[in-house]
């Protein structure tokens, strides 16, 4: 007997989408129907995979020649995690001007308010994986792509926009679950106080904030009168894994450094460099995403289908062929394809957290000023473990060239750096 | 009743549950706001973002007409001498500055008809590169090169840009002001200052969040 909306029960009237009960068709509406709903419902569900894909990218390992091909290349959701590799693995050779081009790309996607974005929005879905939204990095990752950007403004003269960079790196860390891990980057403040004092003005406000935040390691006092900045970073950054019954829980692993500090050797005097932020630290203390939550919401989803799935199945092909009446028979298998449907869905949501990663960032951050008269310098940084002793391989040679006129020389040296470097 | 009966009912549930189910419940405004924007003066549902270009015309077009109308600049006796003093950004958004006073040149260059002139300091080094091949006799000159003839400023124009910030789960929000100033290179007097106000705020897609 074909199916009519007057053989609904009335509160299911109301339910049936898509007007399906008004529609001539639904007369037409039998087991065929429901067999091609249910298979439609399905393709609807997986239908995203249909999505052509692109060739996968051969890399090198070499972030300098796998980062322009993955730009040009890639996808565009990985733009900006390719744009900050490049951009650190051009900061360790001296590449500068590829560094620059970089951080400003990525700080185009970051520096924005991202609202209304389709991926964003599909990534938010049952049936999408958060690694499908244009990745823009934790606010770890986002800080360190301000900080780099803010030290290439300062070594090309331009303190002021430096110092917005440091600003906008504050303002992306200000917003922690914990008030008290919010906005307590010290190089961040001690830098903005810095590029303020610099400039004629008054960063002790600055200075203070940074004091609070470095936790027992007395800052030294602004002097302006020094020309030569060095940044130092070292150790590996923290990287991202998903944990949780369906991996929907982000969580950072932060390896054990083989070096905590470092020692810069320039002109006969030796000079201690002790770290003033761990981006361990940092990437652990933020609290929660709103995105976990909704990849929470979406776990439960997958328990609750495919658990529903299961009882619909066992129930109903159980009913199916124990009962020996056909109405129930029919009743049963019902139950059972409702079930298959339930755990096609299931099997269909993906909660996995977006585990994509900035992973050549360094663990431990350092900074140092210095008066150098113009002219070039030999300068050379050991690295120390945690008892003390140089890491020999990690040893950087450094000719330094200081320019006339009082401009600041700003270095950055990695662990990772190439080695010798002329600056 | 049949195994149609009840089909149709299970599926039809199944597509509503689809439907009205959503990951992204419990999150407020999950889409994000897209920015928003507003009138300085005008109460917003946060209390921040960026410079844009249209920024960049609003406040250069208001500074250059402003400027126009200093009784200093319009009843001046002879054409006065400015040079651009760089603009500060004291903000938090890393910007070509430059870009203000430029463009406010430019404006009052082209609109002003002659009232003012400004001087080409930037361009000194090739100045008197030239001043010296013509004192030098290399290339020829229409006027005795001897004679220094690079004029002196009468005011200097400048800027400064700051901003406020807030970020709190309601969004982020920045007001910028943009003050630039005419100073007297003689007295230091400021003889005529304006300012121009934004204010922008916008919410970040929760899966940023």
């Amino acid at each position: 007997m074909p199916l009519t909306g007057s053989d609904l029960p009335l509160p299911l009237k109301s339910t049936l989408p898509f007007g399906l009960a008004a529609c001539p068709g639904a007369r037409h509406f039998g087991l065929a129907g429901s067999i091609v709903l249910v298979t439609a419902l399905a393709l609807l569900v997986v239908g995203c995979a249909s999505t052509p894909k692109q060739p996968a990218l051969t890399l090198t390992g070499n972030a300098l020649v796998d980062g322009p091909k993955a730009i040009e290349q890639g996808p565009p959701k990985d733009k900006v995690l390719w744009q900050y590799r490049t951009a650190t693995a051009a900061l360790r050779t001296g590449d500068f001007e590829l560094a620059r081009r970089m951080l400003d790309e990525a700080l185009l996607n970051i520096g924005g308010i991202i609202a209304n974005d389709k991926e964003a929005r599909k990534a938010r879905g049952y049936f999408n994986r958060e690694a499908r939204k244009t990745f823009i990095g934790e606010p770890y990752e986002r800080v360190m792509a301000y900080i780099y950007r803010g030290m290439l403004y300062w070594q090309d003269g331009e303190p002021d926009n430096a110092r917005a960079c440091f600003r906008s790196a504050a303002l992306i860390d200000s917003d922690t679950e914990n008030r008290e891990y919010a906005a307590d980057w010290v190089l961040v403040d001690y830098l903005d106080g810095l590029a303020t004092a610099k400039l004629g003005g008054d960063g002790s406000d600055a200075f203070k904030r940074a004091q609070a935040s470095a936790k027992g390691v007395k800052l030294p006092a602004y002097r302006p009168d020094f020309n030569v900045l060095f940044f130092f970073e070292f150790g590996p950054g923290p990287t991202k894994f998903a944990t949780g019954q369906y991996g929907e829980e982000l969580r950072f692993r932060v390896p054990d450094s083989p070096v905590v500090s470092a020692e810069l050797n320039i002109n006969g005097q030796r000079y201690p460099v002790a770290p003033t932020d761990d981006l361990g630290f940092q990437a652990t203390t933020r609290g929660g995403r709103a995105m976990d939550h909704i990849l929470g919401n979406k776990a439960v989803f997958k328990t609750t289908t495919g658990a529903v799935g299961d009882v619909a199945l066992i129930g109903g092909l159980s009913t199916a062929a124990m009962s020996r009446d056909r109405t129930a028979q029919n009743v049963g298998l019902g139950i059972a394809l409702a079930g298959l449907a339930s755990k096609v869905i299931s099997a269909a949501t993906t909660p996995e957290a977006d585990t994509r990663a900035w992973e050549t960032l360094p663990r431990y951050l350092s900074f140092a000023s210095l008066p150098l008269a113009p002219g070039r310098h030999s300068a050379t940084v050991e690295f120390r473990d945690a008892a003390g002793r140089t890491v020999s391989n990690l040893t950087k040679q450094l000719a330094i060239d200081v320019p006339p006129g009082g401009k600041d020389k700003v270095i950055l040296i990695s662990d990772q750096s190439s080695t010798p470097q002329t600056i | 009743m049949n195994l149609k009966t009840y089909l149709c009912p299970m599926a039809a549930l199944t597509v509503a549950g689809l439907i009205s189910g959503c990951a992204s419940s419990g999150v407020k405004n999950p889409s994000g706001v897209p920015v928003t924007e507003m009138r300085a003066d005008e109460r917003g549902f946060v209390a921040g973002t960026g410079m844009e270009s249209q920024d960049l015309v609003a406040v250069t077009d208001k500074m250059a007409r402003s400027v126009l109308n200093t009784p200093q600049i319009a009843s001046a006796q002879g054409v006065p001498r400015i040079v651009l003093d760089p603009v500060v950004n004291e903000t938090r958004f890393p910007i070509n500055k430059e870009m203000f006073l430029t463009r406010i040149r430019a404006q009052l260059n082209s609109k002003s008809q002659g009232k003012v002139l400004f001087l080409a300091r930037d361009r000194m080094k090739t100045l008197e590169n030239e001043r010296a091949l013509k004192q030098s006799g290399q290339v020829t000159s229409t006027s005795d090169p001897r004679v220094v003839e690079f004029k002196g400023a009468d005011y200097f124009l400048t800027g400064t840009l700051q901003s406020l910030t807030t970020k709190t789960s309601a969004g982020t929000s920045d007001y910028i002001l943009y003050t630039f100033q005419l100073i007297d290179a003689r007295t230091s007097d400021i003889i005529w200052e304006d300012m121009a106000e934004m204010k922008k705020q916008g919410l970040e897609d929760a899966a940023y969040r």
